[in-house]
């Protein structure tokens, strides 16, 4: 029931040449301010989720874009996690509408703290709701425990295809550095990059115990760009609800 | 990234044989033994053992630890290196009668 720690071994390669490839290709378009997700996954856990991101202007994109994701996930067994979404948008320019649908589905590779760093695997499949467009992700889930310091890294490559689109390698990036100062209340630093977005900026998070296994998880985070082609802010929420 | 990569061959190969391990039973909802020491600054391998026919969560935010033990079976936590000092853990299940802390010793 426990991960073993020959499943790592396993994975190496993949890993390996996952991390080589980053290096190696475009880095993705869209807004890639988000969620930083960690490698674990907690047994028996059911969550529902909802997520909203707001940047503000930015070359090439549309004024004002929101994002928001509702998704219900759970777990399946001691090591995977799997959750389903749906994304939606508006901007200046249109109104609200469903822009897509995504499966997820997260894999605990070593257990926590047996090794030097944690380490997960992140895949997901999304399709676009009114063009064919589809994207194939697949991210590198690392966390690494100083004291009360943690620090994660999701590292992402996104392959794009379609008829409604030019088929490309994409990636990002997104690294966190928080601070466990108590249950209720984490501050931490962001950092996104991907095409068009270098962005910084903190973050807060919490948990809020409902019940016996329930409880309500919340992050908000206030993101900057630092260069031009960033959008100058970005604004990100979420909050779940775990039983 | 060559050098994420280069780091992933490495920590792969890196072992954790000799971690202390200390056993914990989970029965009628209580921990057995409920103090457990540990020395300062060593990594230790806790394999939680649960008698009961229910499942149990270790949790403690201190320990920066949660795993479910499902009923009448066993889990490997790996807690430290940490500094001397005391570390609540409970049962998220039935978290009146599960408790538990580790006491780090400086040796």
């Amino acid at each position: 029931m426990t991960p073993q720690p020959l499943r790592f071994s396993r994975c190496l390669p993949l890993l390996t040449l996952l991390c080589v490839s980053i290096s190696n290709y475009s880095m993705a378009d869209g807004s890639v301010v988000d969620k930083i997700y960690h490698p674990y996954v907690d047994a028996l856990e059911q969550e529902l989720e909802f997520r909203a991101i707001h940047q503000d202007d930015q070359p090439e994109a549309e004024d004002n874009l929101q994002l928001y994701r509702f998704g219900y996930g759970r777990a399946f067994g001691d090591s995977w996690f799997g959750e389903v979404y749906l994304i939606g948008e508006k901007s200046d320019d249109t109104g609200f509408k469903l822009e897509a649908y995504e499966l997820e589905a997260k894999w605990q590779i070593t257990e926590q703290g047996e090794y030097w760093a944690d380490w997960g695997l992140l895949m997901e499949l999304e399709k676009e709701s009114h063009e064919n467009i589809w994207e194939f992700s697949t991210g590198i889930l690392i966390e690494k425990e100083w004291g009360q310091w943690s620090g994660t890294a999701n590292l992402v490559v996104t392959q794009e295809w379609g008829s409604d689109i030019k088929d490309e390698i994409e990636s990002s990036a997104g690294l966190q550095m928080r601070y466990r100062l108590s249950r209720w209340l984490e501050p931490a630093l962001e950092f996104y990059t991907g095409q068009d977005t270098r962005a910084i900026g903190p973050a807060l998070m919490g948990n809020i115990k409902t019940g016996i296994r329930k409880r309500l998880h919340w992050e908000t985070g206030l993101i900057f760009g630092i260069d031009e082609d960033s959008p100058n802010m970005t604004l990100r929420a979420l909050i779940e609800y775990e039983f | 990234m060559m050098v994420l990569g280069l780091g992933l061959v490495l920590f792969g190969h890196y072992s954790v044989a000799g971690t202390p391990v200390i056993e914990i039973e989970i029965k009628d909802h209580l921990f057995f033994p409920a103090t457990i020491e540990i020395p300062a600054n060593t990594k230790v391998k806790l394999l939680v053992i649960n008698r009961d026919p229910t499942a149990e969560e270790f949790e403690s935010y201190e320990l920066n630890r949660e795993k479910v033990i499902s009923g009448n079976r066993k889990a490997v936590i790996f807690i430290g290196p940490l500094p001397p000092g005391e570390y609540p853990f409970f049962g998220e299940f039935y978290p009146k009668t599960a408790q538990g802390k580790v006491v780090v010793i400086d040796q």
